[in-house]
C-alpha cells in the first residue's frame, strides 16, 4: 500500500527545494482543510507556505485545473497523481501550457479514497491508472502487480440498458442538477471563459435549472470534453447531488478510443482527436 | 425590430402547380416583423424586380424574403435588385421552394404546407441578418491554363492576343494533345495537323504565353485573384535553353521506349521528341528506356550533343506562379479495354482501339499511313464496333459522342486507302452537328456496311484461322449475325483522364458520377466551376467534338479575362471573425483551419483571423467551445433561429 | 392519420444542397418531410445544433455533406465526420434513437441519392414514431 506519509514528506521537501532554488515560483499540492478529510487545494509561493502541505488518501482534486489560472511563462511545480498526469498532458496538447514551464512532481499512489463514501476510488469513477504517466520526480515508489482493470468495464451494464431504460435514468440524473457548475469547476479541461452555457448570444438553454437546459448543458459538455476527459472522476465527486458524470465521459472516451484509436492524455505529441482527422478514418463510424 | 417584404414567386405553374402561392403570401403576412408580402408570376423578371425595389421604399424595408428558385440560381440576381434600391445584399434570403418543393411533389396539401414551414424559418433568420461589407482585392492580371491540347491552346491564344499573360502548363513534352494524333478531321476531313499546328506555332512564338511544359501543378493557394500555382518541371535531363533542336543525339540512342504517342504500335528511342511537328522542337530523355539509366553507361547523346545540353544530373525543380484566374483544360483518356475480355483487345491482334487507328492513317504514325495489319497485311474487311463501355449500364452510361462521327471518318478513309469491306456495328446512329447527318448520308453511298446491333463478342474464326469473327443481332432483322473479318476496332468509351481525381482535389472542382469536371450550372454557367476563378474547357467537362470544343475554350478565355481585366474585385464577406472577449485561447480554430486563416495572438491570448485567407467554410465557428468565432451570414444565432423558425410549423 | 415526421435537414452549399437541387431539376419525386437548413459546409455543423435541433421537436436530423476528398473546403468534411460520429455515439448513450440521426455524403450530381436517401430516412423515423425525449414540452 502507498506510503501517504512518506509521499507528503518528500512533497514538502521538494517543493521547499524548488521554491527556494527560485526553480518556480508556485507549488501546486494539498494543504490542510478543516479536517483530514477534507484537504484543500494548495499554492505554495513561498518556504513558509510548505509547512501547510499535506497528503493523504483524500487529496483528490485533480491539481491541473489551476495551472492554466496563471500567466504563460510562470514557472510551476505541481503534484500530479496519475489522472492529474493526464490533465497536464492534454493540456500541454492543446497549447495552454508548456512542458519547459513546468515541474511535474509524480505521484504514484493506490488507495485514494473519496470522502463522501469512504470508499476506494478505482477505474470504476476513474481511469484507474496508479502511476503518473509523466513527470520530473518521482515522490513514492512506483505501485506495480496489480490486476489491471479496464476503465470501460463500468459501463457494461449501462450499455446492456434498454435505450429508453437509459434514457430514463440520464433524464433522472440530469434532472437533479442545480446548474451549480461544480462539475466544470473542477474539471482540468473546463478552461473555457466564458462557457457556453453562461453566454446570451446565442443562447443554447435556458439558465434555470430545468430538464432541458440541463440536458443540454451536460451533452454539449460531453461532447466539447470527448477525446480531452482524461477520467479523474472530479467532476463526479465535486457534484453535490451526486449525477455520475464520469459514467457518460467514460462511454465517448471509449467511443473515441474505438473511433480514433487515441486515448487522450497520454502523449504530448498527440493532436485532440476532435480537431483532427485521418484521411483513412472510415465512414463506420457514422453508423 | 425589422421591417420584412415576402415576395413570392409563382415561377409560371412551376411553383404555382404545387404550391398555393396567394395561400403562402397571405400566411406570410402574418408572420413577425412582415410588413409586406405579395405574390407574383415571375419575380426574376423586370415587374417582379421592379415591385421588389418598389415596395423596399414604399415600406421602408429593412429585408426581403424571395421565395422563389434555388439559391444557386438567382440569389446573385436579387442580391443586385436590392442593393440597387439601396438595402446592402446580405440582408436578402432566398427560401427554395421551386428545386426542393414544387418540383419534387405533386401535392399540393404537402408542397404548401412545407413552404410555410421554409417561410417561417427564412423569417426567423432574416431578422437576426446583419449588413456586410463585401471585401475589396486586388486582381492578379495573369491566367494559368492547365493542359495543352486544343482546348488549352486555343484558350491560351485568345487571352495572350488580350494582351494577358498566360502561363500554359502541359504534363507531356509537347502540347498539341490527343488531336495532334489524328490524322484527319471529321466531317469536313481537313487534316489534323494542317490546322492545328499552326497554334502550336504560334503559342511558342507569342510573347505573352509562357509554355511550361512536361510540367504539372502540384499545389494551388489562394483564392479568385489570387492564385499561386505551384509548378513542378519534371526531370526531362536536356538543358534547353542549350539545345538547339538538331535532334542527333535521336539519331545516336540504343534506347528503345514504347511510343506513347503511337499508342504503343511502335518504339521509340529513349531521348526523343514524340512526333516531327511536337512543340517544343526539343528532346527528352526517358528515364525507364534510357540505358545509362538502366545500366550505368552509354551517354552516347552526350557525347553526339555539341550544344552539351545533356544533364543526366538534372533534377525536377518547382516554381511558383500568380495568377488571377485559372483555365482547366486537361482533356480525357480512352476507357481501356481490356477488361472487356468479350472483345478480345489485347488477345487477337487484329484488334484495335481507335487511336491506334488514328496513327494507323497518320503518314507521320507506325506505318507511315499505310493501313496494314500488325502482319503487314492489309485487311481485306474491317468492322468498327461502337459504344465498346460507353452507354453501357456495367461500364460507362454516358454517350462518348465523337464515336459514330470519326467511325464514319475512319470508313471513309478504310475505303480510301484499301479495298476492305468495312462494317459499322452501331446502336444509334448519332449525327447531330454541322454537316453530321451529309457525313453519315455520303458514307452510306461509299458502300459501307451498316449493321444496327452492338457487336457483342469477337472471336477468332475456326475456319479460317487468323481471321476475326464478330457476333452481333441485327436489331432491324432480328437476325443474329457472325461476321468474318481481318480486323476489328473499337470505339472506347471517352472517360475522365487517370490524374483527373488529384486534379479536382487540388482545384476544389466537383466530378460528375463519371468523374467529369462539374460546371457551376449545366446550362446557364457551363465554363464555371465551384470554384471562383477556375473555369473548364473541353473534354474534360464531359465528351464533346472538336468545334464544341473549340468553342468552349473562346468562352472560358472570355471568362477568365471578365475577372482578370479588372484590378479589383470584390469578395463575399461571409467570412468569420473573432470576438476577442468570447476567446478562451484554446486554438482550435488554428488547428482546422484549412487555409490558415486564424492565427494566435500570443499577447493577447486570443485567436485572429486574417479575413483575406479565410473562404466561409464556418469550420472554425463550430470548433470554437465559446462561439466566439462569428460565421458571418451563418451565425449560431441565425442558423438556430432557422431551425426554430422550421421546426415551429 | 399517419404519423408525418418533422425532420430538419443540414446541407452543404456545395454538394448535398446542389444535389438536392438536382434532384428537383430532374423532377424526382421524394416525401417532403425534410426541411432544409443551407450551410457553406458540414464542418460548420455544432453538435449543439443536433440537440438544439432535437430540442426543438426534430423528430429527426439528417446532415448531407461531399464525399470524403470532395470537400469544397479540402477537409472540412473529415472534421465534421468525426465530430458528427461523436455526437451521434453521445445521443444514442443518453438512450436517443440512433436512427434519428444520419450523416450522408451526397455529391452535387447525385440527385437521385438525395431521394433516396430522403425517403429512406423518412421511413425509418416514421417507424421509429414521434421524438418526445429531447422534445421541450409546451
Amino acid at each position: 500500500m502507498t506510503d501517504f506519509k512518506k509521499i507528503e514528506e518528500n512533497l514538502k521537501k521538494e517543493a521547499k527545494r524548488l521554491l527556494e532554488s527560485g526553480e518556480v515560483t508556485v507549488v501546486l499540492a494539498y494543504g490542510k482543510g478543516f479536517d483530514e478529510k477534507h484537504p484543500m487545494p494548495f499554492a505554495a509561493k513561498s518556504v513558509a507556505d510548505v509547512d501547510n502541505i499535506v497528503f493523504n488518501e483524500y487529496c483528490n482534486y485533480n491539481m491541473a485545473r489551476y495551472l492554466v489560472r496563471y500567466p504563460q511563462g510562470t514557472k510551476i511545480a505541481i503534484a500530479v497523481k496519475a489522472a492529474d498526469s493526464r490533465a497536464v498532458i492534454q493540456l500541454i496538447q492543446e497549447e495552454k501550457i508548456k512542458k519547459e514551464n513546468l515541474v511535474l512532481l509524480g505521484i504514484p499512489v493506490i488507495g485514494m479514497k473519496n470522502p463522501k463514501t469512504d470508499e476506494v476510488i478505482d477505474s470504476k469513477t476513474t481511469c484507474g491508472m496508479h502511476n503518473p504517466v509523466l513527470y520530473d520526480v518521482l515522490l513514492g515508489e512506483e505501485v506495480h502487480g496489480q490486476k489491471i482493470v479496464s476503465p470501460y468495464d463500468v459501463l457494461a451494464e449501462y450499455e446492456a440498458m434498454d435505450k429508453d431504460a437509459r434514457w430514463q435514468f440520464w433524464k433522472d440524473q440530469f434532472d437533479k442538477c442545480i446548474r451549480c457548475y461544480a462539475c466544470r469547476k473542477a474539471c482540468p479541461m473546463c478552461y473555457c471563459d466564458p462557457c457556453f452555457i453562461d453566454q446570451n448570444k446565442p443562447k443554447w438553454a435556458d439558465k434555470a435549472p430545468q430538464s432541458p437546459g440541463n440536458i443540454m448543458y451536460h451533452l454539449t459538455r460531453f461532447h466539447h470534453l470527448a477525446g480531452r476527459c482524461i477520467d479523474c472522476g472530479e467532476c463526479s465527486r465535486a457534484c453535490p447531488v451526486d449525477i455520475p458524470l464520469y459514467l457518460f465521459h467514460k462511454k465517448v472516451a471509449k467511443e473515441c478510443e474505438e473511433m480514433f484509436n487515441q486515448v487522450s492524455g497520454m502523449s504530448i505529441e498527440d493532436k485532440p482527436v476532435l480537431v483532427n482527422f485521418r484521411v483513412e478514418d472510415s465512414d463506420k463510424i457514422l453508423e | 425590430m425589422s421591417r420584412i417584404g415576402v415576395f413570392v414567386c409563382h415561377c409560371g405553374l412551376n411553383i404555382a402547380k404545387t404550391v398555393r402561392v396567394s395561400e403562402l403570401a397571405e400566411f406570410a403576412a402574418t408572420l413577425p416583423d412582415v410588413v409586406v408580402a405579395r405574390d407574383y408570376k415571375f419575380m426574376c423578371s423586370t415587374p417582379g424586380q421592379e415591385m421588389i425595389q418598389r415596395d423596399i421604399k414604399e415600406y421602408k424595408l429593412d429585408r426581403v424574403i424571395v421565395t422563389a428558385c434555388s439559391p444557386l440560381m438567382h440569389e446573385k440576381t436579387f442580391r443586385k435588385v436590392i442593393e440597387n434600391a439601396g438595402l446592402n445584399q446580405y440582408l436578402l434570403t432566398i427560401v427554395n421552394i421551386r428545386e426542393q418543393l414544387s418540383w419534387v411533389t405533386h401535392d399540393i396539401e404537402e408542397g404548401t404546407a412545407k413552404a410555410k414551414a421554409l417561410l417561417n424559418g427564412a423569417v426567423y433568420r432574416a431578422r437576426l441578418l446583419a449588413p456586410l461589407t463585401s471585401r475589396v482585392i486586388d486582381v492578379n492580371p495573369d491566367v494559368l491554363v492547365v493542359g495543352g491540347g486544343i482546348a488549352g491552346i486555343q484558350a491560351a491564344l485568345e487571352l495572350a492576343n488580350t494582351g494577358t499573360k498566360v502561363y500554359l502548363v502541359e504534363k507531356n513534352s509537347t502540347i498539341g494533345g490527343h488531336m495532334a494524333q489524328f490524322d484527319k478531321t471529321f466531317p469536313t476531313l481537313d487534316c489534323s495537323a494542317c490546322i492545328l499546328t499552326p497554334k502550336m506555332d504560334a503559342v511558342l512564338q507569342h510573347k505573352n504565353i509562357q509554355m511550361l511544359t512536361y510540367s504539372e501543378v502540384t499545389e494551388v493557394k489562394g483564392y479568385v485573384g489570387n492564385f499561386d500555382i505551384t509548378i513542378k518541371q519534371k526531370a526531362r535531363y536536356v538543358d534547353h535553353n542549350k539545345c538547339n533542336a538538331c535532334l542527333a543525339c535521336t539519331e545516336k540512342c540504343p534506347g528503345k521506349g514504347v511510343s506513347e504517342w503511337d499508342e504503343g504500335l511502335v518504339k521509340r528511342k529513349a531521348i526523343y521528341i514524340p512526333f516531327p511537328q511536337a512543340v517544343p522542337q526539343k528532346p527528352v530523355i526517358d528515364r525507364e528506356s534510357c540505358t545509362y539509366f538502366i545500366k550505368g553507361k552509354c551517354k552516347l547523346c552526350q557525347k553526339v550533343c555539341e550544344q552539351k545540353a545533356i544533364d543526366f544530373e538534372q533534377q525536377e525543380t518547382f516554381s511558383t506562379v500568380k495568377v488571377g484566374a485559372v483555365i482547366v483544360a486537361t482533356g480525357y483518356d480512352l476507357m481501356d479495354t481490356k477488361p472487356l475480355v468479350q472483345y478480345g483487345y489485347g488477345q487477337y491482334p487484329g484488334v484495335y482501339h481507335s487511336l491506334e487507328v488514328e496513327r494507323l492513317f497518320n503518314s507521320a504514325g507506325p506505318t507511315g499511313g499505310k493501313v496494314t495489319l500488325r502482319d503487314g497485311k492489309e485487311p481485306q474487311s474491317i468492322a468498327l464496333l461502337h459504344c465498346i463501355g460507353s452507354r453501357d449500364k456495367n461500364y460507362c452510361e454516358h454517350c462518348s459522342r465523337v464515336c459514330c462521327m470519326y467511325s464514319l471518318k475512319f470508313a471513309h478513309l478504310f475505303k480510301e486507302k484499301t479495298s476492305a469491306d468495312v462494317y459499322q456495328f452501331y446502336i444509334d446512329m448519332r449525327a447531330a452537328g454541322k454537316g453530321y447527318e451529309e457525313f453519315y448520308n455520303r458514307l452510306i453511298e461509299e458502300d459501307v456496311k451498316f449493321i444496327r446491333g452492338k457487336g457483342a463478342r469477337v472471336t477468332d474464326s475456326e475456319e479460317e484461322p487468323g481471321r476475326l469473327i464478330v457476333e452481333a443481332e441485327d436489331t432491324l432483322t432480328s437476325k443474329f449475325l457472325r461476321v468474318p473479318v481481318d480486323m476489328v476496332v473499337l470505339c472506347p468509351a471517352i472517360v475522365p483522364r487517370a490524374d483527373s481525381k488529384d486534379l479536382a482535389r487540388l482545384f476544389n472542382l466537383s466530378t460528375d458520377k463519371q468523374g467529369f469536371f462539374m460546371e457551376r450550372h449545366p446550362k446557364l454557367a457551363p465554363l464555371a466551376t465551384m470554384t471562383e476563378g477556375v473555369f473548364i474547357a473541353g473534354v474534360c467537362q464531359s465528351p464533346k467534338d472538336i468545334p464544341d470544343t473549340v468553342a468552349q475554350a473562346y468562352g472560358a478565355a472570355a471568362e477568365a479575362l471578365t475577372i482578370v481585366v479588372k484590378d479589383k474585385m470584390e469578395l463575399d464577406a461571409t467570412t468569420a471573425m473573432v470576438n476577442p472577449a468570447s476567446c478562451c485561447g484554446c486554438q482550435n480554430c488554428v488547428r482546422v483551419c484549412p487555409y490558415s486563416a486564424p492565427s494566435f495572438n500570443v499577447d493577447k491570448r486570443v485567436s485572429e483571423i486574417n479575413e483575406a485567407l479565410c473562404k466561409g467554410c464556418g469550420l472554425c465557428a463550430s470548433v470554437c467551445p465559446t462561439s466566439a468565432i462569428i460565421a458571418r451570414h451563418f451565425t449560431n444565432e441565425q442558423v438556430l433561429a432557422e431551425m426554430e423558425g422550421l421546426m415551429e410549423f | 392519420m399517419d404519423f408525418e415526421p418533422k425532420i430538419l435537414g443540414i446541407a452543404c452549399n456545395w454538394c448535398t444542397y446542389t444535389g438536392a437541387d438536382l434532384a428537383g431539376t430532374t423532377r424526382l419525386q421524394y416525401p417532403q418531410n425534410v426541411r432544409v437548413v443551407r450551410v457553406m459546409c458540414s464542418s460548420r455543423i455544432n453538435p449543439s445544433f443536433i440537440f438544439r435541433a432535437l430540442q426543438l421537436g426534430a423528430d429527426g436530423v439528417l446532415v448531407g455533406g461531399c464525399h470524403p476528398g470532395d470537400c469544397h473546403y479540402n477537409t472540412g468534411n473529415l472534421y465534421a465526420r468525426r465530430r458528427l460520429a461523436t455526437t451521434k455515439k453521445i445521443l444514442e448513450f443518453a438512450g436517443i434513437e440512433p436512427g434519428r440521426f444520419r450523416v450522408e455524403w451526397i455529391s452535387a450530381s447525385e440527385g437521385n441519392r438525395f431521394a433516396e436517401v430522403v425517403e429512406e430516412f423518412t421511413t425509418q423515423v416514421k417507424n421509429l414514431g414521434p421524438q418526445t425525449k429531447l422534445k421541450i414540452q409546451e
